[in-house]
């Protein structure tokens, strides 16, 4: 017991530092573009390019962390995040382009608006269990999209319609680095909040309705007001990185912020990475987005996959997506955190026990 | 019956119906404070729709019941719990991803008025209540690590922790064989001495007349028979039900 206690520290103390090397390089690399850091002789340590994808992987940091707290700590399979997700875009996009409003002042209204959307449809939808709310929450999903697109007042699209909403471009100096640290910052929060969640009162009433709700009742949580406060949790954390995407990509459609496939893809991060964990979905997210952009061609080193064409490669990407998700539910239940706690090794016995528990 | 003191708890007219049939029909009772009851009958009696009335889990058709005096009919399970009525199911429910001491700490966390709010006062009184029904020694094991005995054991001190002024407990001895009954037994006074009213439903004979001052027995969902455990046991209509008309005739010759 000793012995095993004592690797399992140390196997915690290599995770977090080279966790923290991986942040630290991650976070001031960028830095290195700036025209002082040049100007002072230090080597560009990262190309200008790489904002824009290392961005959108911290985005999806935080989609996989917020999805978490519904998804993985409270053990309902939401499907239809990414609602929220556009809905924070759109609050955001139509204050600053319809308003006029300055972003800053936008921006904390994005999750406010969220996470007011979660409660208010949290209340019926939660009431279902298992797979029955996780159709119902793709229907959210699908159907506010669809509904942004379509509003029409006096003729006129309300929300821009299918030409989209263009917002004026934020004047601020080095914007890549800008909307790259805020997304950091929004990521920082996201983990924090589950952080705390996982060792508070909340958090212990969450846990327990994922594992019985029936049990969770008798002994005294509210559940439908603690279900309700998670998803609207996870929705305000989904609408804050929706409100930081509309003013760095400029333009938002309902394309771009209601995509379908970024409920799956989150889902997968939180599930790759290890779901009900502060860290889980986070490393999920970096390994996932890493894949997907790797596969897509978008990175510097990219192979070449036989009988595939440059144009086909993201469809050849979204089948090795599915594959994937098959094969992490099937073999790594509990995710890939599982190996970083020391108690566990990737091996062919852990695989063979991992299929006895997920097949009948 | 002492009219001076109002009983803890009392069920008037209590109905429940599942379509054409009455699980409960017109039940009433009283449960004084302090005291340990238990509740028998044969199989489909309608025992557990009973506690899933009280404890909230199954709204009533007709009827009151009220705790200290008050209606507590059909409000939602959480606010029975806060009220202090603790429950465990037959079936048993643990949080399977858990250790022991979590799994009651969660109750302590929770629970009634009195319980410990604060996590580490909950894991407090997580390991005192371990310590009063057994399992203080396996208070870091998974749930998963648990004999069926244990997780009964687990079930009830995560309702205990709530700290309910009443305990229901569903049919914590079945299943168990004779040693493990008399164990259970044992955990089942300790619990009563701390103060806490007790009542358990139980098809054993043997624990009714073990630990309970007195019994009712349910049949169809009405009340057949209560009183001292001993006197309800004997009465005729009671070993009707529970053997059988030829059979209750040929005891009494």
């Amino acid at each position: 017991m000793i012995a095993t206690a004592g690797s399992q520290r140390r196997w915690r103390r290599i995770f977090l530092v080279v966790g923290a090397i991986v942040a630290a390089y991650a976070l001031l690399a960028p830095l290195s573009s700036l025209d002082a850091a040049q100007s002072a002789g230090i080597p560009l340590l990262t190309d200008k390019f790489w904002f824009r994808i290392a961005t959108y992987v911290v985005m999806f940091v935080v989609l996989a962390t917020a999805w978490n707290i519904i998804g993985g700590i409270t053990g309902y399979a939401a499907f239809g995040n990414v609602a929220f997700f556009g809905i924070g875009a759109y609050t955001t996009g139509m204050l600053i382009a319809k308003a006029k409003w300055p972003f800053l002042v936008a921006l904390p209204l994005a999750p406010v608006l969220a996470a007011l959307f979660a409660a208010l449809v949290g209340l019926p939808l939660l009431r279902l269990r298992g797979h029955y709310f996780a159709v119902a929450s793709l229907g959210v999903g699908v159907a506010v999209g669809e509904l942004v697109q379509n509003i029409d007042y006096n003729g006129q699209p309300v929300f821009g319609g299918a030409s989209g909403l263009f917002l004026p471009i934020y004047a601020v100096g080095h914007r890549g680095l800008f909307f790259f640290y805020l997304m950091c910052g929004a990521a920082a929060v996201a983990i924090a909040v589950t952080w705390w969640v996982l060792r508070s009162r909340f958090g212990y009433g969450l846990i327990a309705i994922r594992e019985n709700e029936d049990a969770a009742a008798v002994i005294g949580v509210n559940t439908t007001a603690y279900k309700v406060a998670a998803f609207a949790l996870a929705a305000a954390l989904t609408g804050l990185a929706g409100g930081i995407f509309s003013q760095w990509n400029v333009f938002i459609n309902q394309d771009n912020t209601f995509p379908i496939e970024y409920n799956v893809q989150m889902i997968l991060m939180a599930l790759l990475g290890g779901t009900g964990t502060v860290f889980g979905p986070a490393a999920g997210a970096l390994l996932l987005q890493l894949l997907i952009q790797f596969l897509g061609g978008s990175l510097p080193i990219s192979l070449d996959i036989p009988f595939v064409s440059s144009e086909a490669r993201p469809i050849i990407a979204q089948v090795i997506l599915g594959l994937l998700l098959i094969v992490v539910v099937v073999f790594v239940p509990r995710g890939a955190i599982d190996f970083f706690g020391g108690r566990t090794r990737l091996s062919l016995a852990y695989l063979r026990r991992s299929l006895r528990e997920t097949s009948l | 019956m002492s009219a001076a003191v109002s009983p803890q708890l009392e069920l008037r007219g209590v109905t429940k119906r599942f379509g054409g049939v009455a699980a409960v029909d017109g039940v009433s009772f009283e449960v004084a404070k302090g005291d340990i009851v238990g509740i028998i009958g044969p199989n489909g009696a309608g025992k557990t729709t009973l506690l899933n009335c009280i404890s909230g889990t199954q709204r009533l058709d007709r009827g009151d019941i009220r705790l200290n005096g008050s209606s507590i009919a059909g409000i939602s399970p959480h606010r029975v719990a806060k009220l202090g009525i603790g429950r465990t199911f037959q079936i048993v429910k643990p949080f399977g991803s858990m250790t022991v001491r979590e799994n009651a700490a969660i109750g302590a966390l929770f629970g009634s008025a009195q319980a410990r709010r604060g996590v580490a006062g909950a894991f407090a009184l997580a390991d005192e209540v371990l310590e009063l029904v057994g399992l203080r020694a396996k208070a870091d094991h998974p749930v998963s690590a648990l004999t069926i005995p244990d997780r009964k054991r687990l079930e009830v001190a995560r309702a205990v922790a709530t700290r309910p002024q009443l305990l229901l407990l569903d049919e914590v001895m079945a299943g168990l064989n004779n040693v493990e009954v008399d164990d259970a037994l044992d955990m089942v006074r300790a619990v009563h001495a701390t103060g806490v009213t007790v009542l358990l439903i139980e098809h054993v004979m043997r624990v009714i007349v073990g630990v309970c001052r007195r019994a009712i027995v349910l049949d169809f969902g009405h009340v057949l028979a209560q009183g001292e455990p001993e006197v309800v046991l004997r009465d005729e209509r009671v070993i009707q039900a529970y053997l059988g008309e030829r059979y209750a005739k040929r005891l009494k010759s």
